[in-house]
């Protein structure tokens, strides 16, 4: 009876982990995702943990799960857009396209084509403040089509749309047009921002920026912990690593006393393993996927990151040159020309792999970027060469 | 012919048009009060304004037409006014037909189409009265045909208006960017509006149907007849050339129309089988507009709560975006905005557990990662992780295969020591080793088992086929006595024949 109720609750918590996982890795998701069904399952015990751990908002209804993630750490630049396709981040175009779409399917019928959205686009890049900024579409090149496609795709990637008729590619062309359902629901979960950046008047970025992430300040000794314990949890749970240097007295007060408590509890949901270290800590995944930039990972670029990690790594307390790693990946390309991908051998294609290296390993916070120098973090020393050691056969 | 001509219809798309059709309005409603002259003093005691802008006006219309000017042979009482050609201004016969056709112009513009509840029942009137007529053995002409005439007028202006009525419908709910309060306010009263008239064309259509029943069953046809009859007398004089009677073929032609009339009247009030009345149509059609109204309301209201802000939240980032310094920014503002961002977690191959470090150590000094050595190597692997070893079994298969040749060649052996050629006396076995021995107790078990009380001889096949024994006892109190390394066991004595199944020669011969 006991083995049974043991393997009762054990499949339980595997499944409330999967829901986790599953919402940690893409905040909404639609009632197609195969996880759907197990976070609805769950929905209470998922939002009682977030809400009281991280402060985050779980919205379910029959057609979207939505986890209103706030970002821990407002700095982090490495969490762009990116192209489905390509995988390249957005630049200004595509983002200010992304937001005039979103504005107009918001006033738009339960259907649209790409060309009426693209006539309502055109229509909200006339905005004075926006010609004064300097975006420009009007539709006329074929770059502008297809930074539009490029637009849609991601909508219909998030479900905001779903195809019904046609392609994006035929609209780039200019030689037919592609129908779509709009999902309101999807639409209408889509800002995370506590407040509405409409009702925010401040001009600058940066002020633009905290007032759309503003929380009122806690006026309680709990409410104050509470407040420290959600924004230590958000930064475990969606962060590589956390460094104790980058936190202020109070929250380091709070991690020395609480991190076993804290790590566990992440431990318990998401089946994370924290490494705790004299530095910080790192949340590691014994699972290999709750991640969107895997490391080590096969493949020239995950290669090349992995051989400039462990070069750096060499030197903890050094700033290293651009130049320097470029010409450490020229060599090591030399090295492994017959495995490495044709043209990433090339001359020049070093500068390009570094550059996709560093973006790694700074999104994984293993490393720092200043003026064209690169400081090795505590954490990169996980990639150094281990001494070879002699397994024995059992 | 020559082209009709449109001059006088040039005032209205003339500059200072208003005026003009002011003016020309003036003069209308002078006509109707029976004044046909009319001073330019007095347009404008009418329609105030400039005196000399009017004169002007009024010498432009008398250019295209519309007006017609005769000199003003009056008293004067001023110099100025002696010296100023002085006109009487009145309408032509052109001006006239023009404002007509304006007002009627204007008329079928501004109506609403609106459903007529009394229509309705002046209908079922002058059906009763028609009833009543019907009955009569030689009804009077006169009251027939007005009668007639008077429902033909207002079923005319019924269906005229239920046409009306059902595009002005589509009109209100098709609209798209409507005045939200005026929408409102015409929804309750529409809303009204409908439940009353749905309510008269069921109580007033079904009683006009049933009239129509009536009267069609006494005779509807008489009526009509009498009706075209009296026409036909009012229309044609006399008898024609060709010495047909025009009356005749008035009367024919008045019938047929007056027939197509009643058709028409009745298909609006009565159901065929296929083909459901104009009445009925136009109640699912009201019936259905009351939904789709609040369709209508709801789209509104949607498009109240809510939507418009978010909308303008997306403008607003979109100026954000745009606004943003750097590109790096942008990223940024991107996640805090949309907060849809994957998490983001290192591999964890070294087991924690397993090999604790204590949480002081640097990570440094920390074991690092196990990475595959061939990942370093060549930027693959096959696959991610430590691959499982492959447990190797073929010491175990060996041991088995040997151990099943081992008793196959055991249970060969006992088989060959126990078959006998021909019947046997136990006691004639001798000496068994163990495995035949326990062969042969398994076959005996068989045996006896298969004999029924009183059988002397049975003979029984193994479960596996392989061989059969033929048991025959023998009762000469005989005890035999099969010796084995075990010991020795005893028995009473009895013949016995042990056929191997599995050797070819004793198949054939059994067979």
């Amino acid at each position: 009876m006991s083995a049974l109720g043991d393997a009762m609750s054990a499949s339980r918590s595997d499944e409330i982990r999967r829901a986790a996982r599953a919402l940690l890795r893409r905040p909404l998701l639609r009632a197609t995702d195969p996880a759907f069904v197990l976070i609805r399952r769950y929905a209470p015990e998922l939002r009682e943990w977030f809400d009281r751990n991280t402060g985050w908002r779980l919205h379910i209804d029959s057609e979207v799960a939505r986890l209103v993630k706030q970002p821990a750490d407002t700095t982090d630049t490495t969490h762009p857009a990116r192209d489905v396709r390509s995988k390249q981040p957005f630049g200004r175009r595509r983002y200010v396209l992304t937001c005039l779409a979103l504005a107009a399917l918001e006033r738009a019928d339960a259907q649209i084509t790409l060309g009426r959205l693209a006539e309502q686009v055109v229509l909200g890049a006339a905005d004075p403040e926006l010609v004064t900024a300097g975006v420009e579409f009007t539709l006329s090149s074929r770059a502008e089509r297809s930074d539009l496609a490029t637009v849609v795709r991601l909508l219909l990637d998030l479900g905001v749309l779903t195809r019904v008729a046609g392609d994006e590619e035929a609209f780039v062309k200019d030689t037919g047009d592609a129908l779509y359902d709009v999902r309101r629901r999807v639409l209408s979960a889509l800002l995370a921002a506590p407040r509405g950046p409409s009702t925010v008047t401040a001009e600058g970025f940066e002020d633009r920026l905290a007032a759309l992430l503003y929380e009122i300040p806690p006026t309680t000794d709990d409410l104050r912990n509470q407040r420290i314990r959600h924004r230590l949890t958000r930064r475990l749970l969606d962060g590589p690593v956390l460094y104790y240097e980058g936190l202020d007295d109070a929250e380091r007060a709070y991690l020395t006393s609480q991190r076993a408590a804290i790590t566990t509890r992440i431990t318990e949901l998401t089946g994370l393993v924290a490494e705790a270290r004299a530095e910080g800590i790192a949340m590691v995944d014994p699972f290999d996927d709750l991640t969107d930039v895997r490391m080590p990972e096969s493949g020239t670029e995950g290669h090349a990151t992995l051989l400039l990690a462990e070069h750096l790594a060499q030197h903890p307390n050094r700033a290293l040159s651009l130049e320097e790693l470029h010409r450490y990946l020229r060599r090591k390309a030399d090295e492994h020309r017959t495995y490495w991908r044709r043209n990433a051998t090339d001359p020049g294609a070093e500068v390009e792999l570094t550059e996709n290296a560093l973006g790694r390993l700074e999104a994984l916070r293993l490393v720092d970027r200043a003026d064209g120098f690169v400081t090795a973090l505590p954490a990169l020393s996980r990639y150094a060469l281990a001494d070879p050691t002699l397994q024995e056969a059992k | 012919m020559s082209e009709v001509d449109f001059r006088p219809f040039a005032h209205l798309s003339a500059p200072n048009a208003e005026l003009y059709r002011r003016i020309m309005g003036s003069f209308v409603r002078a006509k109707l009060r029976f004044i046909v002259h009319l001073r330019p003093e007095d347009v404008h005691e009418v329609i105030g304004g400039d005196l000399p802008s009017i004169v002007d006006a009024l010498s432009r219309l008398v250019d295209w037409g519309n007006l017609r000017a005769d000199p003003d042979t009056s008293r004067v009482t001023t110099v100025e006014d002696f010296h100023r050609a002085r006109f009487l201004y009145q309408l032509t016969h052109a001006g006239e037909a023009a404002e007509q056709a304006l007002a009627s112009y204007d008329e079928a513009l501004g109506r609403r189409g609106a459903l007529q509840a009394v229509a309705l029942t002046d209908i079922a009137t002058q059906l009763r009265a028609l009833l009543e007529l019907v009955h009569q053995d030689d009804p009077d002409p006169a009251k027939v045909h007005l009668s007639l005439r008077s429902l033909v007028d207002r079923f005319t202006d019924l269906a005229d208006n239920a046409q009306a009525f059902m595009s002005s419908l589509q009109r209100t709910i098709d609209l798209h960017d409507a005045d939200l309060d005026a929408f409102r306010a015409y929804k309750d009263r529409l809303i009204d509006y409908l439940e009353r008239f749905i309510k008269d064309l069921v109580a007033t259509g079904g009683e006009i149907a049933a009239l129509v029943g009536d009267i069609e069953e006494v005779g509807v046809a008489r009526l009509l007849d009498v009706a075209a009859e009296r026409e036909a007398a009012d229309a044609a004089p006399g008898v024609g050339e060709d010495g047909d009677d025009p009356r005749q073929v008035e009367f024919e032609r008045g019938r047929l129309r007056w027939q197509d009339r009643w058709r028409g009247f009745r298909g609006w009030f009565v159901s065929e089988p296929q083909h459901p009345s104009q009445a009925k149509l136009l109640r699912a059609r009201a019936r259905t507009a009351i939904p789709q109204l609040l369709q209508v309301v709801a789209t509104l209201n949607e498009r109240r709560a809510g939507r418009s802000d978010r909308s303008a939240d997306f403008r607003s980032l979109a100026r954000w975006f745009a606004q943003a310094p750097r590109e790096e920014d942008m990223h940024r503002l991107w996640r805090a905005a949309f907060g849809l961002s994957p998490s983001r977690h290192l591999v964890a191959e070294n087991d924690e557990a397993d090999n604790p470090v204590p949480a002081n150590t640097p990570w440094a000094q920390a074991p690092p990662l196990e990475i595959s050595p061939r990942l370093r190597k060549t930027g693959s692997y096959e696959r991610r992780g430590k691959p499982n070893r492959v447990v190797d079994r073929s010491a175990q298969r060996q041991y088995l295969a040997e151990f099943a040749a081992k008793e196959a060649a055991e249970t060969a052996a006992a088989r060959r020591a126990l078959v006998t050629e021909h019947p046997t006396r136990l006691t004639d076995l001798g000496e068994l080793d163990p495995a035949a021995f326990r062969l042969f107790l398994h076959l005996l078990g068989d045996a006896l088992a298969a004999r029924a009380p009183g059988q002397r001889t049975v003979m029984t096949t193994t479960t596996d086929g392989t061989m059969t024994i033929r048991l025959t006892s023998l009762d000469d109190g005989r005890k035999a006595e099969i010796h084995t390394p075990q010991g020795v066991f005893r028995g009473p004595d009895h013949l016995v024949e042990i056929i191997d199944l599995t050797v070819e020669e004793h198949v054939e011969q059994s067979a």
